[in-house]
Formats: C-alpha cells, structure tokens, sequence
C-alpha cells in the first residue's frame, strides 16, 4: 500500500487539478462600477456613449465591446447576487449584445489587413471567463423570475434561457 | 580669422552627422546598409568622442558669444551659422540620443495609417509591423496633446508610406518650428544676441534639428502667443496659448504668467515683459523640476526653459546657468551610452552629472562676486 501511495496521490492530481486549472480563464474582469438606481449610473450610461465615438476604429469598437460586456456581466453577477432580478437581467442581455459585436470588429479589422491574431486569443480567454461566471450563475439563479411592475402586466423573466443564449454566444467566439 | 572658425565650425556639423550613423539601431531594416554596430560594440571609444563634441560644441557656442560681446559676429554671421546648422545637422541620424521621433511615427501611423485612436490602441497591438522592431515604446499610448497627433498627419501623409522619408518629413517639420521660433525670438526682442542665444545652443541643436524633438512646436506656438499679446490681441493669444497646451501639455504652466499678463492689462497696469519672462521661466522650471514624477528629465525640456532665459539675456547669471545647465544636461546620456543601461549606477551618475556643474558655477559665480564684486561678462 505505502509503494501504492504515490501512484494514487499521481493519480488523483491528474484526475481532479488539471478540471481546476482548466476553468480559469487568465482573463481578469474589472471590478463592479456604478449600479443601477442612482445618478452615478445615470453619468456612467452617458459615459458609455460618448465613449462609443472615443473608441473609433475597429480595434478600438472591439476594445469598447468587450470592455462593456465585460462591465455588464460583473454588473448583472453583482446584481443576481443582491435578488436584483430585473436589473441583472438588462445588465445580462446588454453583456450579451456587446459581446455579439466583438467578433464583427475583429473580422473588419482582418478585412483592413490588421493582424488579429492576439485579440483573437483575448476574445477566446474573455467567452471562456464568462462561461465560467455565467455557468456560476446559472447555479444560482433561480429559472424564471416574475416581475409585477405598479399598475401593469406581470413580465416573466426566463433568466434561465438568457443565461444559455449568452454562453451560446460565447462558446461560438472561444 | 573669423572664416576659418567659421569652416571649422561646418566641418564639425559635418563630423557630427557622420558621428549621429554609428548609432544606427540593429533592427532599422531601412538603414541595415549603414549599420556599424560601433555605438553599441564600442561604448568607451563612442562615450570619447561623444564627449569631445559636446565640449568643441559648445567651445563653438562660447566664442561665438564671447565674438557678439565683442562685436566681432554681425547679423549676417549669425544668419550664416544658423542656416549652414539649419542645412547640414538635418541629415543626421535623428535615433542618436532618444527614440521618440520613432514613436512620432508610429503614433502618427495608428491615428493615419490604422484609423485607430492613438490614446486607446498602442502600437504593439499591430503585430508584425515593421516599426516595433526598432521602436523603444510601443506598449505606450500616445502620450503628447491631439493637436501635436493632428499635425503630425501632415508628414506622415506626404511621405507616402516610405519609412525614410517620412522620418525626414518629420524633421524638417520640426525644423521649421525651430526656424519660426528664432523669428519670435527677433520679433519679441529685437537683438540678435538672443537668436543667437538659443539658435546656436548644441542642447536645441541637439535635440530639436538632430533629434527633432516635438517641444520647439510647443515653445514656438507659445512665444507666438506672447507675440500677439505684445500686441493686444487677447484673443488670438488665448488660442495660441491653448494651441501650444494641445501640443505638450508642460505649457498649462504658462497659465500663471499669462494670468498676471491678463490681469495687468485688464488693471490697466503697466506690464513688465521682463518679469513675464522671468515668470514664464519660472513656471516652466516648475514643470521641469516636476519631470521625475512621471518619468525623469529629459534634457530637451530644458529648450521651454531656454526660450524665456534668451528673451532676457541682461540676466547674466540667468545665462550662465541656463549655458552650463545645457552642457551638464547633455551629459546625461553618457552614463547609458557607456554602460548601455539604465540601471545600476546609470541613475546617479545622471543625477550627479546634471547637478554638480551647477553647483559648482553657482559656487564660484558666488565667490568670483564676493572677491571682484564685478560681473563675468558684460553684454553689449
């Protein structure tokens, strides 16, 4: 048993660390901003688009993109994570529609005759962080969520399904 | 007499571009049929007679002067000596003592060549161009005003996509600031002495018609704002003064004795264009004193320095102070040329070799007073 130790020990490295070591991504996501409700947020929404015409040229949209889906899901995360289902939910489907634009800006920016080659693997590095914290949330949240605003219709969130649609998106860019 | 220093003073320009090519950098692709490799294999023999032309320069500059005091150079000699300096150190190799008309370039090439925002994607992101081979801050934004970028437009596109012209464009851009600098110069003072003061120092020699250095177009863009105040026009001036800010942004400084410039005017008050100078050179002091809290100083910043000090060279200890302090600036890249590195002992000798000359003149500047109570030199 005692010359059998180390072979198990070996063997239960392989089995169990290289799993742990594969679903982190290397990609670091930025600290939550400001959160929805307050006139901070209101600044950091006219921010976003003013910074939109900064950011020109297709490395620089791609720079953009990323940065704010990057922002929208720690948003939406952080958000989850209060029971703020409706606000995590906008965060999450705007997280979503940015991140749909990066891979677009990239292939123009190979059109203009740009190297993408290092974006590409930040892109493939930013789907697999985000995989990783969408696949967290997904765990959880709960799958629908039932929103009855003042004096209107009750909306069902399908938190679920928006959760699958972005890790679609991402593993279709890893 | 006089022509023979003159024909000296050409053949060293001369000896000074040829001296500029043994620092050609190993990966300029666009040069490799000039590169010796003798600046970076021959460090001692290289920091020899690197010296040796820093002191015949500015031996050069220190009879020149000493030959105005003493009526000997006229206005044609001087006009003589800036444009044969004009003329030849042009077609030096501007990479001798810094690498930042490279990153002119490259910023110039991510706004006009890329379309991409120079403040947001830095040149390294464009794998496999040619200019990161060479280039020493590629993993920086653009750090100079949008203005200086926007400018900057203008030889990069009239170089047609030819690295080697573009990197001449780009001199002879700043070049021509230099030449509309000295003719403030004139216009503010109306005394050759100091066009000859600054056209002539080796410090702008070297690092504004060698290294071309974007700072003459931040200097020359200020002067030209106090021209037009001379001349009441406030606005115009404000424009020039936000201009030259949008170039580098050391002139915000300039907000201080453009402010006691406006308030005298408005108050009706006389104004002291000496003690404007006196201000601005203070102000800019400031700025260069502040250098190491980002980076260090860089001996072309003391150009923003000089511009003021040669409006107002009655100033004589102003004036020697601002000769030697060029002199003991340019020997800081001694240190780096012999070791080739800025660290270990680099960083003190540079610190020792930029200050202890000056202390040393102010010391027996003091004690030259205090035993002949007369002045070094007199000016006419």
């Amino acid at each position: 048993m005692k010359n059998k130790l180390p072979s198990i020990l070996l063997l239960f490295l392989f089995l169990f660390l290289p799993n742990l070591v594969i679903a982190d991504s290397p990609y670091v996501l930025p600290y939550p901003s400001a959160m929805p409700g307050g006139i901070v947020y209101k600044i950091h929404l006219a921010w976003e688009k003013l910074s939109q015409y900064w950011y020109f040229g297709d490395f620089g949209q791609f720079d953009y993109n990323l940065k704010e889906s990057d922002k929208y899901l720690v948003e939406a995360k952080t958000l989850f994570e209060y029971n703020q289902y409706l606000l995590g939910y906008n965060a999450l489907q705007k997280s979503n529609m940015y991140f749909m634009l990066t891979l677009p800006d990239l292939e123009t920016a190979k059109n203009h005759g740009k190297d993408i080659t290092d974006k590409r693997i930040l892109l493939s590095q930013a789907a697999d962080k985000h995989i990783e914290i969408l696949e967290k949330l997904k765990m959880e949240v709960p799958l629908t969520f039932t929103w009855q605003p003042e004096k209107s219709n009750a909306t069902v969130l399908n938190i679920k399904s928006l959760i699958d649609f972005g890790i679609g998106i991402r593993q279709k860019y890893l | 007499m006089k022509k023979i220093f003159f024909t000296i003073y050409i053949l060293f320009l001369i000896a000074i571009v040829g001296f500029s090519y043994l620092f050609i950098d190993p990966n300029l692709i666009y040069l490799k049929h000039l590169y010796t490799g003798f600046a970076f294999q021959k460090k001692l023999y290289t920091t020899l007679i690197f010296i040796f032309l820093l002191i015949i320069s500015f031996s050069f500059y220190i009879l020149f002067i000493y030959l105005y005091v003493r009526g000997k150079l006229f206005k044609k000699d001087l006009i003589f000596l800036l444009s044969v300096s004009i003329f030849i150190l042009p077609f030096s190799y501007p990479a001798m003592l810094s690498y930042d008309i490279f990153n002119y370039i490259a910023t110039a090439k991510v706004a006009f060549f890329y379309h991409e925002n120079p403040y947001i994607i830095m040149p390294i992101e464009f794998t496999h161009d040619p200019l990161l081979l060479f280039m020493h801050a590629a993993n920086k934004v653009a750090l100079y005003g949008p203005l200086w970028i926007l400018l900057t437009g203008l030889p990069y596109l009239l170089g047609f996509g030819s690295f080697l012209l573009i990197l001449f464009l780009f001199k002879a851009f700043v070049i021509l600031f230099f030449v509309g600098t000295l003719l403030i110069i004139w216009k503010l003072t109306k005394n050759t002495f100091s066009v000859l003061l600054f056209g002539l120092n080796p410090l702008v020699l070297f690092e504004t018609v060698i290294s071309g250095h974007n700072d003459i177009v931040m200097v020359f863009l200020f002067l030209l704002a106090i021209f037009f105040l001379r001349r009441n026009k406030m606005i115009l001036s404000l424009i020039l003064l936000l201009a030259s800010i949008l170039i580098k942004y050391a002139s915000l400084a300039l907000i201080i004795p453009f402010g006691y410039l406006f308030y005298s005017y408005f108050k009706n008050k006389k104004i002291s264009w000496d003690k404007m100078y006196l201000l601005g050179a203070g102000a800019m002091t400031l700025v260069f004193f502040l250098a190491p809290l980002r980076e260090e100083i860089y001996p072309w910043y003391f150009t923003w320095i000089l511009a003021f000090i040669t409006l107002i060279p009655k100033h004589k200890f102003l004036l020697l102070i601002s000769i030697v302090f060029s002199f003991s600036l340019l020997l800081r890249y001694i240190p780096f040329m012999l070791l080739g590195t800025y660290f270990g002992p680099t960083p003190v000798i540079k610190i020792l070799v930029t200050f202890m000359p000056i202390i040393f003149t102010t010391f027996f500047y003091i004690l030259y007073f205090l035993f002949k109570k007369k002045s070094l030199f007199k000016i006419k």
